[in-house]
C-alpha cells in the first residue's frame, strides 16, 4: 500500500487577542505545520471556530485551516454551507471541513438542544453532508430528508476547492467510521465518545492499539477499494518529550487502566525523545496508515523539530 | 442631542482573499467607520467569516452585521461568534440583529416562516440570551423558544459590544428603543419581500412616526441611542431631479417627496450634506449606511462630515 506523506496540524483552543492568534498562525505556517485547527464546543473557554479560522486564514498565505470538528447539530446545514463556501473562497481554497455528529453532553444541556441518541445524530449528519455537498456543487439543489428539507437552492458562494473542500470526518464507533469511509477524504481516528465525556474509561480503552486495529479494519471494510484514497488523521492530545519514556508511560498506564505498551502506542500519546517520537510516528503510519497528526498549540515549538524532520516524507 | 456623524458601507460579495482584503482596507482608508454584511441566502457571502476576515485585515475599521436574522442560528452560537470576533479585533464588532423577514431565505432553509408576532417573541428571548452571554457570567434563561442552563459564554467581549436592532414596525422599534445601543430604522418588511409598500414605508411622515415610537420606548435612553439608516437609493449627482422622477413611481408620490424619504440620499455633495444635517435635526440620524457601489462617490461626504 502506498504510504501517504506525513503532515501535521496544530490545534488552537484559546487565544486572548487577535495579535496572539495572528502570531500563532504565522508561526505555525513558518514552522511547517500544514493546518491550524480549532475545536467546536460551548465549554472550556474555546473560541467560536469558523470566525477564529477566518482570522487565521486572513493573516497567512499557505496555512490550511479547519474545524476539529464542527458539531453538526449546532447549525443548519444551509447556514453551514454558506460559511464553508465563504471560508474556502476568502482563504483561496485552504479549508478542510471537519464535521462530526456531536457528542459532548454538556454542550447540548447548556444550550438547551436535544441530545438525540447516537444513531439519530449520525443519520442527521449523513443528511447534512449530502446537503453540504449538494450546495457546494454547481447548480440548484433539492433534498427532502427526514431531518432537513432544502428546495431548489443554488448555494452561494461556491468554494475554490472543487467539487468541495476535503471533508474530515472523525469518530470512534463503527457507524461513524462507515459514514467517514463513504463521504470523507480525511478520516479522524478518535476515541469512542458514546459516553458523552472525553475522559471516561470507555473512551480510554477505545484508544489502545488492539481497539485501533479494529477501527482501521472497520474503516477498511467500509471503504473497500477506496481505502487507499483516505488520509488517516489523529489528534495527539498528549505530547511529552522526555529521556524517561518508560517512567511516564507507566504512570499513564496506571491512570487509565491499560498496559504500558498500550499506553505508549496509543495514537493519542507521543512520549519519549525526539528520536523515539519519530519512530513511534513511523510505526503508527506503517500499522494504521496514520500520516496526519495534530498536536496542541502548547507544544507548537517543542514539537517543531519533528515536523521539520517528517513533514512531506 | 445626536452624536457626530459616522458612515458605514454594506458589502455582500468578495471574489478572493486579496479582493476582500483590499475592499476592507479601502473602506477603512476612506474614513468610513464600519463594514456591514447582510445575512441572506442569495449571492451573499456568509457574514460571520467574512467580517472576521475583514477585521483581521484592518486595524481600526469596525465590522458588523446589517443585520443577522435571529432564526438562522441559535443565539448562544451567534453571541459566541460575535464575541470571538470582538476579542480578535480588539473590540471592533457591532452586532446587528433582527427578527428575520425575507421569506425566500426561510424557504431555502426549509424553516417555518412563523407569524411576525412569533418571530418577534423569539427575537426578544434571543436578545436576553445574547446579553446574558456577553456578561461572561453563568446564567440561566428558560423561555418559550430557548432554554439555556447555567451557561457562561466565552469569550467575553472586550468592552461594551454595541447591539444594533433594526426594524420598521412599532413592536420591533420599541424593543430597539428599550434594548439597543444603535437603532436601525428600516422600511416595514412584513410582506417578506421588498415591494412598493416597503418603499412607501420609508417616506418622511412614516419615518417621523418610527422615530416617535423609538423615543417613547426609549424614554431617558433616547439621548444615548445612535440612530442609523441604510440608504438604498444613493447617488451623487448634479441632476437630482431626473433621478427623483425616475424613482417617484416606486414610492407612489411626487419627485420631491421621494427624495425626502428615509431610503434616498441624492444630490451634489453639498446637497447631500445639507440633507443629512436636516435629517439629523429631524430624526436624530447620525449613522449613515450606503452600499458597496457607493463607496467612492460618497467618500467626499464622509471626508466632510465624519466626526462632526
Amino acid at each position: 500500500m502506498h504510504e501517504r506523506r506525513f503532515r501535521f496540524g496544530v490545534m488552537v483552543t484559546n487565544v486572548g487577542s487577535g495579535k496572539e492568534m495572528s502570531e500563532l498562525a504565522r508561526r505555525a505556517e513558518g514552522l511547517g505545520y500544514s493546518t491550524l485547527f480549532v475545536p467546536d464546543h460551548f465549554v472550556d473557554h474555546q473560541l467560536a471556530p469558523t470566525v477564529a479560522l477566518a482570522h487565521a486564514a486572513a493573516v497567512t498565505d499557505t496555512l490550511r485551516i479547519g474545524p476539529l470538528v464542527l458539531g453538526n447539530d449546532y447549525k443548519h446545514p444551509v447556514v453551514l454551507a454558506r460559511e464553508v463556501g465563504s471560508l474556502d473562497l476568502l482563504s483561496d481554497g485552504r479549508l478542510e471541513l471537519g464535521i462530526g455528529a456531536g457528542w459532548m453532553t454538556v454542550d447540548y444541556e447548556k444550550a438547551g438542544m436535544t441530545l438525540d441518541r447516537p444513531g439519530v445524530r449520525i443519520a442527521r449528519l449523513a443528511e447534512s453532508i449530502t446537503i453540504l455537498k449538494g450546495l457546494l456543487a454547481d447548480g440548484p439543489f433539492t433534498f427532502h430528508g427526514e431531518h432537513y428539507r432544502v428546495t431548489d437552492l443554488d448555494g452561494q458562494p461556491k468554494p475554490v476547492q472543487r467539487p468541495h473542500p476535503p471533508f474530515l470526518i472523525g469518530g470512534g464507533g463503527p457507524k461513524i467510521l462507515a459514514l467517514a469511509a463513504k463521504e470523507a477524504q480525511i478520516v479522524g481516528i478518535n476515541a469512542n465518545l458514546r459516553s458523552g465525556e472525553p475522559t471516561s474509561p470507555d473512551a480510554a480503552h477505545s484508544l489502545v492499539p488492539a481497539a485501533t486495529d479494529e477501527k482501521l479494519a472497520t474503516l477498511r471494510a467500509a471503504a473497500g477499494d477506496h481505502f487507499d484514497d483516505l488520509e488517516i488523521q489523529t489528534l495527539v492530545g498528549f505530547v511529552h518529550e522526555t529521556d524517561d519514556a518508560a517512567g511516564i508511560v507507566e504512570g499513564m498506564a496506571g491512570a487509565f487502566g491499560v498496559t504500558p505498551d498500550d499506553a505508549r502506542m496509543a495514537p493519542v500519546t507521543l512520549v519519549g525523545t525526539q528520536g523515539e517520537m519519530v519512530e513511534l510516528l513511523e510505526a503508527r503510519r506503517a500499522r494504521w496508515q496514520m500520516s496526519y497528526h495534530v498536536v496542541g498549540s502548547e507544544v507548537l515549538d517543542t514539537f517543531a523539530p519533528i515536523v521539520a524532520q517528517l513533514a512531506g516524507t | 442631542m445626536p452624536g457626530p456623524f459616522r458612515f458605514g458601507v454594506q458589502v455582500s460579495q468578495g471574489e478572493s482573499m486579496s479582493d476582500w482584503r483590499d475592499k476592507a482596507r479601502k473602506i477603512e482608508d476612506l474614513g468610513y467607520s464600519t463594514l456591514f454584511m447582510p445575512d441572506h441566502f442569495g449571492q451573499e457571502l456568509a457574514p460571520m467569516p467574512a467580517i472576521a476576515m475583514a477585521a483581521a485585515s484592518t486595524t481600526t475599521l469596525r465590522i458588523g452585521s446589517l443585520v443577522f436574522d435571529n432564526d438562522y442560528k441559535h443565539p448562544a452560537i451567534l453571541a459566541k461568534e460575535a464575541a470571538t470576533i470582538d476579542v480578535l479585533s480588539d473590540g471592533r464588532v457591532e452586532l446587528g440583529i433582527g427578527a428575520g423577514w425575507m421569506k425566500s431565505d426561510y424557504d431555502a432553509l426549509g424553516l417555518p416562516y412563523d407569524s411576525p408576532a412569533v418571530r418577534v417573541d423569539r427575537f426578544e428571548e434571543a436578545l436576553a440570551i445574547i446579553k446574558g452571554c456577553f456578561t461572561g457570567e453563568p446564567f440561566t434563561y428558560h423561555g418559550e423558544h430557548y432554554r439555556v442552563t447555567d451557561y457562561a459564554s466565552f469569550p467575553k467581549p472586550v468592552g461594551l459590544l454595541p447591539i444594533l436592532i433594526g426594524g420598521g414596525g412599532k413592536r420591533v422599534l420599541s424593543i430597539a428603543g428599550r434594548e439597543a445601543d444603535i437603532v436601525g430604522i428600516n422600511p416595514n418588511l412584513r410582506a417578506g419581500e421588498i415591494n412598493a409598500e416597503a418603499a412607501r414605508d420609508s417616506l418622511r411622515e412614516r419615518t417621523d412616526q418610527k422615530v416617535q415610537w423609538i423615543r417613547e420606548a426609549a424614554g431617558a435612553r433616547w439621548d444615548d441611542l445612535e440612530i442609523q439608516m441604510r440608504f438604498f437609493v444613493c447617488k451623487i449627482t448634479d441632476d437630482r431631479n431626473s433621478l427623483a422622477e425616475a424613482i417617484a413611481p416606486m414610492f407612489g408620490v411626487g419627485p420631491d417627496e421621494a427624495l425626502e424619504s428615509g431610503s434616498a440620499l441624492v444630490g451634489t455633495v453639498d446637497e447631500v450634506i445639507d440633507q443629512l444635517q436636516q435629517r439629523r435635526d429631524r430624526w436624530g440620524l447620525s449613522y449613515v449606511v450606503v452600499g458597496d457601489e457607493n463607496v467612492d462617490e460618497f467618500a467626499p461626504v464622509v471626508a466632510k462630515l465624519a466626526g462632526s
